[in-house]
């Protein structure tokens, strides 16, 4: 495995490295990079000539330029970048740092996004073929492969975060908009648990009066903005997930799997109590470790509490505590959103990776970067989402077709154990290959979406470089997002490598 | 013997040899049976082709998204007219004229009983843009463009990928090798990427003629249809037939595009329709930042581009293009899994029975 | 004799069908599969369900288990234990699957997950059905691997399924199916995917376990000789329909429906073989002075590129073919046998050694020679299915040949589809229809007719009829056999099955891992073999009488004791 893998990585930096020079010559090729001052009358034409000359090193032949920027590079592995001067004689490694961080947030937030749901949702219309469902479905991933990204990001941010900010100023629904909501939702429920015609109706009336009572008592706590969950609501929550996990897994008559599922929740409890300071005020660290742990301590309770279901015992405690934490996170979230909105009255960005001059606690600049994050980033995921459906649709179908799902079936295992035991490994070996397309794809998205949004990002640093024919930040931004490819195929090959043990052994 | 007797009993009154139908009675060989039905067969016999084309007709959608397509493309060229041949449509997308009522659409198409003011079109049905000029025409004038771009790069692309990939397919070796390496380039750089740097090259170098663009597209784009092909390829060349025809004596060229490429018509076919809604998007998507169609040219995202801090404004300007390059795109795109269907109806529908037995049961 | 109704009196049956009806909606019309059938398993007792092609064997079985697709539309009853499943909901049933009926597939190379472990699969169904959980599942699953023939089972069983050989898995799949106890195992086409030696094994493991564990086993089969071997009843399936059943004995050596009787006539049989006997030669043939070599191959090399490295497929093979003969090369897969019919036509370079075709080499050819020399030799293959191509109708795909090499006009090329289409007794107006429209056997005769377009003199038949049924067989061979009187060409046969070549063949090489074993007259090796693994070979081949099956199944034993004295 670690041959193969090492073999790809092989591969990949000499299609990096090919691909960099071929870039290179066509970006310096792609026009004239003085024909501005060619036709200024200015008095100092040419002092700035030669200025930017220098900058760019224009009087050297390209191969010279070439190499000099690639020994630059490779200063980067004895910690000393030099990605060269733009047009205007800056240092790109100085920009670059900022705006790498900013579009690759971006970007792998929308990847990961849209793999998950894009998946979970070509599962459930493979395994509801035919059905409204999938027919909808089908639809809606035609027409976000037919949506210019463009187009698509201007309406977003003139509809959505311009009527959300609005709107936020005095939240309110007047009776048809309670009904009307509360009919779509009721019917989408009734869409996606499907079932007989009586359950049907039994879904779309019991959660559209859910939805119809429940609005009406948000908007009484002005829940829009004094958001709260509160403990007790955690608690609730946590409890129904620890239920219905158990339920689905092993029914809930099984105690080995439930009592480590509900001392997780008593358990958090406790911890939700002895952390409130330190989680009102935490740092990415304390995030990160407290949701390893959130899944850790309970999957060990689980563990040695399971007897013989200890492996299922052990992932749906996880789950739970897992969920516990990310109610907590939420919760404190609630607290700071009052906070937030006095010092931002118009949450959702359209303009920037973040705003400027932004301070605040944690939660509050985690809330800023949140909303400027959010149209791009649903814009990305919603796009690259369809394919990932597709794709899985199309695998699981094809999968779905094989004699071991037969012989699966044969033994008397139940469709869902089909599915995500058997059938589902399998249809995600052929997924793992085509991320990685997906990925680059995303990245020439994310350029498209940062021009729109106005990201100062690697977007930006792309588009202003090449329409100056001013190589440095150009490569400067295929250094980045390629080397983030190049990573990501990796992820992606030994993914692969973990499905399949055919390529393992 | 007993054996017997006790089967007869347990069998009760079938008798199976009664259920063979009485003109068969005498076929007791599955040869002759064969026969029987092959000499019985009448009527027309239907090809491969014959075969896809009735599913594809018979597919809702498809048909549909055909009208659509259709229907654009006649306005597109029709209205403001095309290579000099004059169209029905009386503005010109050049000519300027007075704004009225801020330039909005005249067109109305809900009925006055709605709430709308009836079925009309109107002066401007798309609205003028800030000088005047009637929309429709510039709209037009830009679909038109598009369409001639998506379908060039579709074509050079669809050639190109179709030969490769079959090339690639067939020897292995360093045709294969360019493929694959062609393949891993663009999980490096972006296409969009590459397409911007070179949609840049053949603005400044090429004049920035469509024609120039749509070449550079399609160059670009061909990976995606030869590596299916050369998928393709690669089992075909395994099937009996093709070992057969190289047995025979054929030469190569006969074996790839008599025996192997018109078996790979539907991977090529359904793709090309694929490459084309990939076209559109990518031109508008460049013009849009400034690398695809620079002006006195014009195309759907060209004029997004121009009339894009119009938004607030006079939102139409905005609107109509985007409308359009969507129904394009997603007609083409349904379009394609039409054929996809017709061309491998292993997937397709199995619902009537399912149907059928379920009202049985209820 | 009467099994049957011995456990008819004990109890109730494991498994029958009453009346049962499946029909299913296709893209163009409906097609009744099984029309009203009714057939009991008796625990202990295996029923052979046996019939070709679209008799509905399958599909009977598969409503059993309640596996069909939704499409199918399905009357009648299919008890298992005395359950009617048919119709019974899907969460019921499967709790049934199983421990109740439980089955092994035709394909044990792709009837295992690939991504999970031996184990996992093992234990899911015990861990399931609430048999045994955890460490006692994976001991339960290690003794059952070890029932089911697997060597180091403690150590295999964390492997995954491409870690084993095609018999192991079936083994495996075997293992899987008697994990729960059924009542009663369909075996579909169990052995079918498998070479014959293997084939012998499989059927020995089916046949102790049966006798172990009682239960009843619905065998399905198109092979008489797996029937002879291991079943006690048959029934015999025809267009949907039973039209007979009975003992084994009854329905194998005294068929009484024409169909069964037609049937069995088309299986071709081994001779007998004495394999304890010492060989006595045959005077040898004066060799025929006028005898002309059409193709000879002397110490023939043959090998393939795998990823740089080499892959000898053929070795040393030396072998002559004289006209008007036919010379049959047999073996077992992966043997090499049509690695040098793939060589005579050109479709791979020879490596060493010599293979001439009516004297000149073709190694030495250049390609236009080559090219010439294709004229004289014609080609059928195994898989009808794909060995016309799709997109041509059947006038073009017969004249092809004479299109290739520039023979004749467009009404000559006409003319003689249609006589060769007379030869191959098809009416002449399938000249226009495409080849999706024919049945197997009817597109398996439109390729002879392609291979005699241009008069051969050299016919390669590389496993021609392995894909088709006994009956379609028959005919094919007979019309091969009738054509190479008229024509007089010479014939190279490959073939896995010894029966067909003893039929056909004058002369015969066995073929083992690239080498051949041993040659000669199909008279002399075929009846008196003197290598160890012809004679295993043609011990393992089951003929379609049960008490001579009987006998060759001891006698196999007994050669297999001889070489391994010591197990």
């Amino acid at each position: 495995m670690l041959k193969f893998i090492l073999k790809r990585l092989g591969a990949s930096i000499g299609i990096l490295f090919a691909a960099s020079l071929l870039l290179y010559v066509l970006v310096i090729n792609s026009g004239d990079p003085l024909w501005d001052l060619r036709e200024s009358i200015a008095d100092n034409r040419d002092y700035l000539m030669q200025q930017r000359s220098d900058y760019m090193n224009l009087d050297m032949p390209w191969y010279q330029r070439y190499w000099t920027w690639l020994v630059g590079v490779g200063g980067c592995f004895a910690l000393k970048c030099d990605l060269g001067t733009n047009i205007q004689g800056i240092e790109v490694s100085g920009i670059l740092a900022s705006a790498a961080t900013s579009t690759l947030r971006l970007v792998v937030l929308a990847t990961v996004l849209a793999a998950v749901i894009g998946i979970a949702i070509g599962v459930l219309t493979a395994i509801r073929q035919y059905s409204g469902l999938d027919y909808g479905v089908t639809f809606l991933t035609f027409l976000f492969f037919s949506l210019p990204v463009f187009w698509a990001a201007v309406m977003l941010k003139e509809y959505m975060a311009i009527g959300y900010n609005d709107w936020m100023k005095e939240p309110s629904f007047s009776t048809t908009q309670i009904i009307i909501v509360a009919l779509l939702f009721g019917f989408l429920m009734q869409v996606f648990l499907a079932g007989t015609m009586r359950r049907r109706i039994i879904t779309f009336a019991v959660s559209a009066a859910f939805v119809g009572v429940v609005i009406p008592y948000l908007l009484w706590l002005n829940f829009f903005r004094y958001p709260q969950l509160g403990p007790a609501a955690i608690v609730v929550l946590s409890l129904a997930v620890a239920l219905s996990a158990t339920a689905m897994s092993v029914g809930v008559r099984n105690k080995q799997v439930l009592y480590p599922a509900l001392i997780t929740v008593g358990l958090g409890l406790g911890i939700y109590y002895a952390t409130f300071s330190l989680m009102s005020e935490p740092n990415t660290w304390i995030l990160i470790i407290g949701g390893i742990l959130a899944v850790l301590i309970p999957g060990a309770i689980g563990h040695f509490m399971g007897g013989r279901h200890r492996r299922i015992a052990a992932s749906v405690s996880a789950v739970t505590g897992l969920v516990f934490a990310g109610l907590t996170v939420v919760d404190h979230i609630f607290r700071a959103w009052p906070g937030f909105l006095s010092l931002k009255p118009r949450p959702i960005g359209t303009i920037g990776s973040e705003t400027p001059n932004f301070g605040g606690d944690f939660w509050e600049i985690f809330l800023d970067r949140g909303a400027q994050l959010l149209l791009p980033t649903i814009l990305l995921a919603v796009i690259s989402l369809a394919s990932y459906s597709r794709y899985t649709r199309a695998s699981m179908l094809e999968v779905g077709q094989q004699d071991y799902i037969r012989t699966a079936r044969s033994k008397g295992l139940s469709e869902r154990t089909v599915i995500f035991r058997h059938a589902f490994r399998n249809a995600l070996i052929p997924i793992a290959t085509i991320a990685a397309f997906d990925f680059a794809g995303l990245i020439g998205g994310a350029v498209i979406t940062e021009s729109v949004f106005g990201w100062k990002g690697m977007g930006d640093m792309f588009i202003t470089g090449l329409k100056g024919i001013d190589p440095a930040p150009v490569m400067a931004f295929f250094l980045i997002t390629g080397t983030a490819a190049v990573l990501f195929n990796m992820l992606a090959d030994i993914f692969y490598a973990l499905l399949d043990p055919r390529i393992r052994v | 013997m007993s054996g017997v007797k006790d089967n007869e009993e347990l069998r009760g009154p079938h008798n199976m040899k009664s259920d063979i139908e009485p003109g068969e009675q005498q076929l007791v060989s599955l040869v002759e049976v064969e026969d029987a039905e092959l000499a019985r067969k009448q009527g027309e016999s239907r090809s491969q082709g014959q075969l896809v084309r009735r599913r594809f007709f018979n597919h809702k959608a498809a048909m549909i998204s055909t009208v659509v397509l259709v229907f654009i493309t006649l306005m597109a060229f029709t209205s403001i007219g095309f290579a000099g041949i004059p169209g029905w449509w009386g503005k010109s997308y050049m000519m300027s004229g007075t704004v009225i009522n801020g330039g909005a659409p005249t067109m109305s198409l809900l009925p006055s009983w709605l709430g709308g003011s009836g079925l009309a079109i109107g002066e401007h049905p798309f609205g003028q843009d800030n000088t005047g000029k009637d929309y429709f025409a510039l709209v037009m004038r830009g679909t038109q463009k598009s369409i001639i771009i998506a379908v060039t790069v579709g074509a050079v692309a669809t050639v190109i990928g179709a030969i490769v990939g079959a090339l690639a397919g067939y020897f292995r070796g360093w045709v294969d090798e360019v493929l694959m390496r062609m393949t891993d380039l663009f999980i490096v750089i972006p296409l969009l990427v590459l397409a911007a740097v070179l949609g840049q090259m053949a603005g400044s170098k090429l004049g920035g003629s469509i024609f120039a663009l749509a070449l550079v597209l399609g160059l670009l784009t061909w990976t995606g249809l030869a590596r299916l092909v050369r998928g393709e390829i690669l089992s075909l060349r395994e099937r009996e037939y093709v070992a057969a025809a190289q047995a025979m004596g054929s030469k190569t060229s006969r074996v790839i595009f008599k025996h192997l490429l018109p078996n790979t018509i539907g991977v090529i076919v359904v793709n090309a329709t694929f490459a084309i809604a990939g076209a559109i998007l990518l031109e508008t998507s460049l013009s849009f930042l400034g690398f695809g169609v620079v002006a006195p040219e014009s195309s759907l995202g060209l004029l997004i581009s121009q009339y894009q801090n119009a938004f607030t404004n006079r939102p139409w300007l905005f609107w109509w293009p985007g409308m359009i390059i969507v129904a394009i795109a997603l007609s083409v795109n349904f379009l394609g899994d039409g054929l996809r269907d017709a061309f491998d109806p292993r997937q397709t529908k199995k619902t009537r029975r399912r149907k059928k037995t379920e009202e049985g049961q209820a | 004799m009467s099994i049957a109704s011995e456990q008819a009196t004990k109890g109730g049956t494991a498994l029958s069908f009453e009346n049962l009806s499946v029909s299913f909606e296709t893209e163009f019309a409906d097609v009744h599969a099984v029309k009203g059938l009714s057939l009991e398993v008796y625990p202990g007792e295996v029923v052979a369900l046996v019939g070709e092609s679209g008799s509905g064997k399958s599909v009977t079985s598969t409503a059993a288990i309640g596996l069909l697709p939704p499409n199918a539309y399905i009357t009648g009853k299919a008890l298992v234990g005395g359950v009617n499943v048919v119709g019974m909901p899907e969460s019921k049933l499967r709790k049934m699957r199983a421990t109740d009926i439980a089955m092994v597939f035709q394909e044990p190379m792709t009837a295992l997950n690939p991504v999970l472990t031996i184990e996992r699969q093992l234990t899911e169904s015990l861990e399931l059905h609430g048999l045994a959980y955890g460490k006692d599942a994976t001991a339960r699953a290690i003794e059952l691997l070890e029932m089911v023939g697997i060597p180091e089972p403690r150590k295999r069983i964390k492997q995954y399924p491409h870690q084993f050989s095609g018999g192991q898995r079936q083994r495996i799949v075997i293992a899987m199916a008697i994990s729960c106890d059924p009542k009663v195992i369909i075996a579909d086409e169990p052995t079918t995917a498998l070479d014959v030696t293997v084939q012998a094994e499989i059927l020995d493991l089916l046949r102790e376990l049966k006798d172990k564990l009682n239960t009843g086993i619905l065998l399905i089969t198109h092979n008489m000789g797996v029937v002879a071997d291991l079943a006690d009843r048959v029934a015999v399936m025809f267009r949907g329909s039973l039209v007979e059943t009975g003992t084994v004995d009854q329905v194998l050596n005294h068929p009484e429906h024409p169909y069964t009787q037609k049937l069995l006539a088309s299986v071709p049989r081994l001779a007998v073989m004495d394999v304890t006997d010492t060989w006595v030669p045959e005077p040898a043939d004066v060799v025929d002075p006028d005898r002309k070599l059409v193709l000879e191959a002397r110490n023939l090399v043959l090998e393939y590129d795998m990823r740089g490295s080499k892959f000898r497929a053929v070795d040393d093979v030396s072998f002559e073919l004289g006209r008007g003969e036919i010379l049959g090369i047999v073996g077992e897969s992966g043997s090499g046998k049509s690695t040098v019919a793939k060589a005579v036509l050109g479709l791979l370079p020879v490596a060493s050694g010599v293979l001439a075709v009516q004297g000149t080499n073709l190694a030495a050819l250049r390609p236009k020679a080559a090219r010439a020399i294709r004229a004289k030799i014609g080609v059928i293959f195994q898989d009808p299915a794909a060995s016309l191509n799709p997109r041509f109708p059947i006038g073009d795909c017969i004249t092809e040949p004479m299109v290739v090499h520039k023979v004749g006009n467009r009404a000559s090329r006409t003319k003689r589809a249609q006589e060769l289409l007379d030869a191959v007794h098809l009416p002449r107006t399938v000249m226009n229809r495409y080849p999706h429209e024919l049945s197997g056997g009817q597109r398996q005769r439109i390729c002879i007719a392609r291979a005699l377009t241009l008069d051969p003199e050299l016919l390669i038949a590389d496993e021609p009829t392995s894909a088709l049924d006994v009956s379609v067989q028959a005919a094919v061979l007979e019309m091969i056999q009738e054509l190479q009187e008229s024509y007089e060409f010479a014939c190279l046969f490959v073939s896995h099955d010894l029966a067909v070549v003893d039929l056909l063949a004058h002369n015969v090489v066995v073929m083992k891992d690239g080498k051949s074993v041993e040659q000669g007259r199909v008279t002399d090796v075929l009846h008196s073999p003197q290598h160890d693994y012809t004679r295993r070979l043609l011990a393992a081949a089951p003929v379609p009488e049960p008490g001579e099956q009987a006998e060759r199944r001891e006698a196999r034993r007994l050669l297999m004791a001889m070489e391994n004295p010591d197990s």
